[in-house]
């Protein structure tokens, strides 16, 4: 007890004698807070006056006097006390005040205003009487001494100004004149007090400091308690311990508790537990701690391994190999290079972390320096690495490759070239087959085109047409022979010479009828003209149908299975692209008013109504008498090149100029069921033989691959396709390979036009 | 439609867990958490699809199993830790305060975690234990070499040392060693403990220092788990053999440096009770208690220990072993002789080919030379059963002197000087010696049987020394060239059986050499005049006529036949356009690897018909693959 009271009483004391340093101390805390941390201290404007620096910080002299006005809650004693203490200071500073108060003299700096004695007018007794207090803010600063009335401003308010603010009658307080920085420099040389001084920011000019001041600072400074007064170490006054100052008189009147002289028994059964457990062994007061520290090594694995599976055991390191030996075979030793090429290479990309080095000796081998780190890698490895499981692929690579038929068992397709036909120098763009197969027809960019047969290759007969040939066809029709030529806007229908008569008349009859059909309503873009039927020869034209004028060189013809019909795409931009032609009535339409994306193909279905248009990407299908799309097809391929259907109707396969061949099964889905890619270049044409099972693809690289393709009827067997030969024979002529091919009807040929003038059968 | 699926509530979402993740699951510094990794044996795993398991995000970050997180939040290692953590935390406390005596119980009550329950767990059979020993074995002998600093402690190099030299012991006692590999690493060893191959790497005899960029608490840490793993390893290991573990140390002779020697093995005493450790089943026969542990150290001694053992540390100890096989061999054929006599000769026929490589030093006596690495050689000389002997300034507990009668061989690996004041007596003794280099004890073993000392005597050009752990099929050999040196270098004494077959092996394929050659002329004669050429030399060599058109029928038809597959080679190509890519990627990817193999053999097969000078400038064939 009796600490605390003691602590009580200092501190009682201490309150006490705090009244007696208040006045020390509110000096210390403003003259702390003086200086620096002050944000009304203009910056710039300060430093621009006094250039110099002093050793001191700069202090703002609004010493205590001032203080005290800021504060005027401070008591009255304090006022005297500092008065009394400060009085010369004081006048110091009055002396240097160049417009000082007149008012303001050595007696107002009491706080009590003198008293003056009078006689009282009511009882004639003499009485004090004290002029009476103005009881405004400044009532109580008589004693301010600080003729600078301007108040905690930022003082550079006042840099362009003669003067540096106002006493307290308003008149100005003009601005003490101050050397150049040279004067300043001569001053603080010459005046011994200067270096004790500082900078008054409100009257703009050095106060020497007061020796308390100095003491503060000196105090600060050596890190004394700045109150100089305080006596840390001075004695304990006891106040109510001690000899004589016991209180006698308890302060209550109960009797003394059991408790306070009768052993515990809690405390016994506590105790007496510790003990039995220590008796017992239970509890160790002092381990042995070598036991603890060593491990303890059992027979860990005796017992029964739980049922759940190791982990997987970490991989091993790969063993070392000849390389790693300290005297490998000459044959492991790095050569020059291979060392320029290990040590540019990174450290995680090395094939082997290190150099084989040959030493002859065993003694000479040194500590190899990548040890540590190598274990550590290794660790690394343990522990923070990914392991992914792989199943390694025992399996024959050959065994990926589909078992397929042999091609010998797929006889006859095309092996050999037989012939070729010659066009002079220039590109064989279209190329047909007449439906008996027995002649052909090719057409190339200058406009020839020329009929020969198949079997010997012999030129029969060649037109000149203006213009590139396009395309051209025969008509599938085998009562009729005629084919149709299509150059710039035009499409001829020429009727091949050497017909025997009722053909000839027949096919004549179709193309030139004597009696035209009505003429459409609407009038059409698309004129039909025909030289009469007696007029005609094998020269000219029998037929010609004059597309709409900028439609461009038709890409295209395609006929319909019956030979009525025939369809032809325009390069030209427009809807105008797709026209059908109908020949028995003589007229022609435009199927589509508006389709998506350029044409590039159009197909008639073997057996339905149905027309196929493949645009850049899709390939659609249309009915053609109900109007409306059927379908979608997603090629999957960027550009569409070539599209040919399967003579059944079922199968459809699309080549693109990205080298792939799609073939789509039309019962089966929208995508491919099959794609392949086997054409080093762009494929140009793809083309089904109308009996055999087989079909063809060529391409820019020249080359034209045959396949088989069987297509089964029930719907549960995928199509078998076969590749059988690459038939190479074609130039490759700035960058075009075989631009058309056409099988050859009721043989296994093939009749292919290539981009070097050649026109070439291949037969089996 | 079934219910909604909410996203990352199910499949690899849920199945991985980021690493961040789950240091925040388990409320652990990440350093506790690698700790935790790391003795655990928890590693990252790579999920099929990063972005679905990272809940779409693709930042490149580990992941772990789920479960292998909910698995170590109850793990006692964690709450150790966690209880060091306010260890530390109080006993900083009590430093600051300056209360010196709590902090010392503090320090006294320090949380121990003990990782037994870890082996166990991650090595639920002892098999699983010795198959995974490598990498602690290398990190136990790397640290055995270490000089201590501060953050490795003295104790720990001095454990490792020991453990290090019992791993040693056990070899030797066992004679378990099978391959020795002199790498610019250090030196590889491969061992045979309980039919696992146990490969462990030692760092030639230098001081290292850990790099700076080496981070040593990962080491430490996985230090601290292969030095349990080890003692309990060892502990199962000496007990199986019937030794004491730890072996007690002789502390006199391991501060004069006997190294391995300091160590003595001892028998465990039977007479003095069944251990309370081995709960195996005993039986008694002959008054003599025998655990199932003795029938299995017996049946070990008789395959390897039949001849007796050389090693000097324990001559006791064989002794003994021996007494008990003869106990143990004779009892059994009285009780049940159909039944154990199976069960020795199982194991017997397994080790019989090995037995005689095994103590392929047996005859000999070795004295190492001052300049070579004693523990690497004692090692090895011991483990094949060889006598090895030191001067002192390698160390103490060398069993014989040099001027000892028996010494056979000297190691030595310094160059050839001629002493010119050799005395009568010494030059008689190094006469009766066979000084050989280093390399010749690695060789021998890796080729298990003893070789001609010649090539590798003192002074001489060494041959190369290659690695014994690439036996891989179809690997590029460096010894085809050297076919014929490697017959010759067998040792007389080794083969003395064999010489009396080889040269009439030899003289008849010095005769059938000829015509083979003759014969493959024929083989690759094509044209008529080529046969006619190939004709006249089988002629001249002895070739009877009936033979030589059977193999010029051979070749043509074998010709014939290889243009048939051409044929069939293009039909293959054609099918592969029918591949799906998938298919052909995989297709290509394989055909590029046996490419790459098929170089390798190339270049092996331009060894083949090489003389040794080409094949030593042959700088092409060196092209081949580390795998």
């Amino acid at each position: 007890m009796a600490g605390p009271r003691v602590n009580g009483n200092s501190k009682k004391r201490k309150a006490a004698t705090e009244e007696h340093a208040q006045p020390e101390e509110t000096v210390f805390s403003h003259n702390v807070g003086l200086e620096m941390q002050s944000e009304d201290e203009g910056s710039e404007g300060d430093e621009s006056d006094n250039g110099e620096v002093d050793e001191f910080p700069e202090i703002d002299p609004r010493s205590d006097s001032e203080a005290d006005e800021e504060y005027p809650g401070d008591s009255a004693e304090d006022e005297e006390e500092d008065e009394d203490k400060d009085d010369e200071e004081d006048e110091e500073e009055e002396s240097e005040d160049q417009s000082e108060d007149d008012d303001i003299s050595d007696d107002d700096l009491h706080i009590f205003p003198k008293a003056k004695t009078v006689t009282s007018d009511i009882t004639g007794q003499l009485k004090r009487v004290f002029p009476p207090i103005e009881p405004d803010y400044d009532s109580d600063s008589s004693t301010e001494e600080a003729p600078n009335r301007v108040g905690n401003i930022p003082m550079h308010w006042y840099d362009e100004l003669p003067h540096v603010g106002y006493d307290i009658n308003g008149r100005k307080v003009l601005r003490p004149a101050r050397g150049d920085e040279l004067d300043k420099f001569l001053e603080t040389i010459e005046d011994p007090n200067s270096w004790t001084s500082a900078f008054d920011k409100k009257a703009q000019a050095d106060k020497p400091l007061t020796a308390e001041e100095l003491d503060l600072i000196r105090r600060l400074q050596e890190n004394e308690i700045p109150d100089a007064q305080y006596d840390p170490y001075e004695p304990t006054i006891e106040w109510f311990t001690g000899k004589g100052k016991e209180e006698i008189m308890p302060l209550s009147g109960a009797p003394e508790p059991k408790r306070r002289w009768v052993p515990s028994i809690w405390e016994k059964q506590k105790v007496m537990k510790i003990v039995r457990a220590i008796r017992q062994g239970r509890i160790l007061p002092n381990k042995p701690k070598t036991a603890s520290d060593k491990a303890q090594f059992y027979a860990i694995w005796n017992e029964e391994p739980s049922a759940h599976p190791a982990p997987l055991p970490a991989p091993k390191p790969r063993l070392p190999t000849h390389a790693a030996s300290y005297n490998p075979p000459e044959e492991y030793l790095p050569t020059e290079e291979e060392r320029k090429r290990w040590e540019e290479t990174e450290k995680e990309d090395r094939e082997q972390n290190f150099l084989p080095q040959k030493y002859s000796a065993l003694r000479l081998v040194p500590a190899y320096n990548q040890f540590i780190q190598e274990r550590f890698s290794r660790q690394l490895d343990l522990y923070l690495a990914p392991r992914i499981q792989r199943t390694k692929l025992q399996i024959d690579p050959n065994s990926l490759i589909p078992k397929l038929p042999s091609p010998n068992s797929l006889r006859p397709f095309p092996v050999y070239k037989s012939l070729s036909v010659l066009h002079a120098k220039t590109r064989v763009r279209s190329v047909s087959v007449s439906p008996d197969g027995a002649w052909v027809v090719s057409g190339d960019e200058s406009g020839n085109v020329s009929l020969w047969e198949v079997i010997v290759g012999k030129e029969v007969k060649r037109w000149k047409f203006d213009g590139k040939v396009g395309a051209l066809e025969w008509c599938p029709r085998t009562d009729v022979v005629f084919f149709v030529v299509a150059t710039e806007e035009r499409l001829h229908f020429v009727i091949p010479p050497n017909l025997p008569a009722p053909v000839l008349f027949a096919t004549q009859a179709v193309l030139s009828p004597a009696n035209l059909p009505p003429a459409p309503a609407t009038p059409s873009p698309v004129k039909w003209t025909s030289v009469s039927a007696a007029s005609s020869s094998s020269e000219k034209p029998i037929l010609t149908i004059d597309l709409p004028p900028s439609s461009g060189l038709p890409k295209q013809i395609a006929w319909h299975r019956k030979g009525d019909y025939l369809s032809t795409i325009s390069s030209g931009e427009g809807q105008g692209g797709v026209w059908i032609h109908q020949i028995s009535r003589r007229h022609s339409q435009a199927p589509f008013k508006k389709v998506k994306g350029a044409v590039q193909l159009v197909l008639f279905h073997p057996t339905k109504p149905h027309f196929f248009v493949a645009t850049q990407r899709y390939v659609r299908i249309y009915n053609l008498a109900e109007q409306k799309l059927l379908k979608t097809l997603q090629a999957g391929i960027r550009w569409i090149s070539s599209m040919d259907v399967h003579p059944l109707g079922d199968h459809l396969i699309v080549g693109g100029y990205d080298r792939k061949l799609c073939w789509f099964d039309l019962e089966l889905s929208d995508k491919p069921y099959k794609i392949l890619r086997y054409h080093s270049r762009a494929v140009r044409s793809v083309h089904f033989h109308p009996t055999y099972p087989l079909f063809a693809s060529s391409s820019d690289d020249g080359s034209i691959q045959i396949f088989h393709a069987r297509v089964y009827n029930d719907l549960m067997t995928d199509p078998l396709i076969v590749p059988l030969k690459i038939l190479r024979g074609h130039q490759v002529n700035e960058g075009l390979g075989v631009l058309q091919i056409k099988w050859v009807p009721r043989q296994p040929w093939l009749v292919s036009a290539g981009a070097d003038g050649n026109v070439a059968v291949w037969c089996s | 439609m079934g219910r909604l699926r909410q996203k990352g509530k199910a499949g690899a979402a849920k199945a991985y867990v980021t690493r961040s993740a789950a240091v925040k699951r388990l409320q652990c510094s990440l350093a506790d958490f690698r700790r935790l990794c790391i003795l655990k044996g928890i590693f990252p795993r790579e999920p099929r699809n990063r972005k679905r398991a990272n809940k779409g995000s693709s930042a490149p970050t580990n992941f772990y199993y789920a479960k292998d997180i909910a698995y170590l939040a109850h793990e006692p290692v964690l709450k150790k830790l966690r209880e060091h953590k306010a260890f530390a935390k109080k006993l900083a406390r009590a430093l600051g305060r300056g209360e010196w005596s709590s902090a010392k119980s503090l320090e006294d009550n320090k949380p121990v975690y003990r990782l037994d329950h870890i082996i166990k767990e991650r090595y639920p059979t002892f098999i699983d234990a010795v198959r995974d020993i490598d990498d602690a074995l290398c990190m136990i002998f790397l640290f055995a070499s270490l000089p201590s600093d501060s953050k490795v402690s003295p104790s720990l190099i001095e454990n490792c040392a020991r453990l290090a030299a019992e791993w040693q012991l056990y070899i030797m006692h066992t004679h378990a060693l099978r391959k020795v590999f002199l790498s610019i690493k250090g030196v590889y060893y491969q061992a045979e403990v309980f039919d696992q191959t146990v490969t462990w790497l030692v760092p030639y005899q230098f001081t290292q220092n850990i790099p700076s960029d080496v981070d040593v608490r990962v080491m430490l840490t996985f230090l601290e788990l292969y030095q349990t793993l080890l003692g309990f390893v060892f502990f199962k290991l000496y007990t199986d053999a019937g030794l004491v573990y730890p072996p007690p140390l002789d502390t006199k002779k391991d501060e004069s440096a006997a190294g391995v020697g300091a160590f003595s093995l001892q028998e465990v005493q039977h007479t003095a009770g069944p251990e309370p450790a081995s709960k195996a089943k005993t039986l008694d026969a002959d008054g003599k208690r025998v655990s199932s542990k003795d029938v299995r150290q017996t049946i070990k001694s008789i395959s390897a220990t039949v001849v007796d053992d050389v090693d000097v540390d324990m001559p006791n100890v064989d002794s003994t072993s021996e007494e008990a096989d003869e106990d143990f061999v004779a009892q059994p054929s009285r009780s049940n002789p159909q039944e154990t006599a199976a069960l020795p000769t199982l194991q017997a026929l397994n080790s019989i080919p090995q037995s005689t490589s095994t103590k392929l030093f047996s005859p000999y006596t070795f004295w190492l030379s001052r300049e070579t690495s004693r523990p690497i050689f004692e090692f090895l000389v011991r483990s094949y059963g060889g006598r090895i002997g030191w001067p002192a300034t390698s160390g103490s507990g060398s069993p014989f002197e040099e001027d000892d009668e028996s010494i056979t061989h000297v190691i030595i690996d310094r160059p050839l000087v001629v002493k010119d004041n050799e005395t009568e007596e010494e030059r008689e003794r190094r006469q009766r010696r066979k000084y050989v280099q280093p390399q010749w004890v690695v060789d021998c073993i890796n080729a298990g049987k003893v070789l001609l000392e010649e090539p590798y005597a003192q002074g001489k050009t060494l041959p190369p020394h290659l690695s014994p752990f690439e036996d891989r099929a179809g690997a590029y050999d460096p010894t085809l060239g050297l076919g014929a040196q490697d017959v010759s270098m067998e040792d007389e004494e080794e083969s003395e059986v064999e010489d009396v077959s080889e040269p009439e092996e030899d003289a008849e394929e010095e005769a059938a050499r000829p015509e083979k050659a003759a014969l493959k002329a024929a083989a690759a004669a094509e044209d008529a005049a080529a046969l006619r050429a190939a004709e006249l030399e089988a002629e001249a060599a002895g070739v009877d006529f009936g033979t030589f058109e059977k193999t010029a029928q051979k070749a043509r038809k074998k010709a014939k036949s290889s243009e048939t597959p051409a044929v069939d080679e293009s039909e293959q190509d054609m099918n592969k356009m029918l591949m799906s890519n998938k298919q052909r990627k995989l297709f290509e990817r394989m055909k590029h690897g046996e490419k790459k193999r098929a170089a390798e053999v190339s270049s092996s097969g331009k060894c083949d018909c090489a003389s040794l000078i080409i094949f030593r400038s042959d700088k092409t064939s060196k092209k081949r693959n580390e795998l």
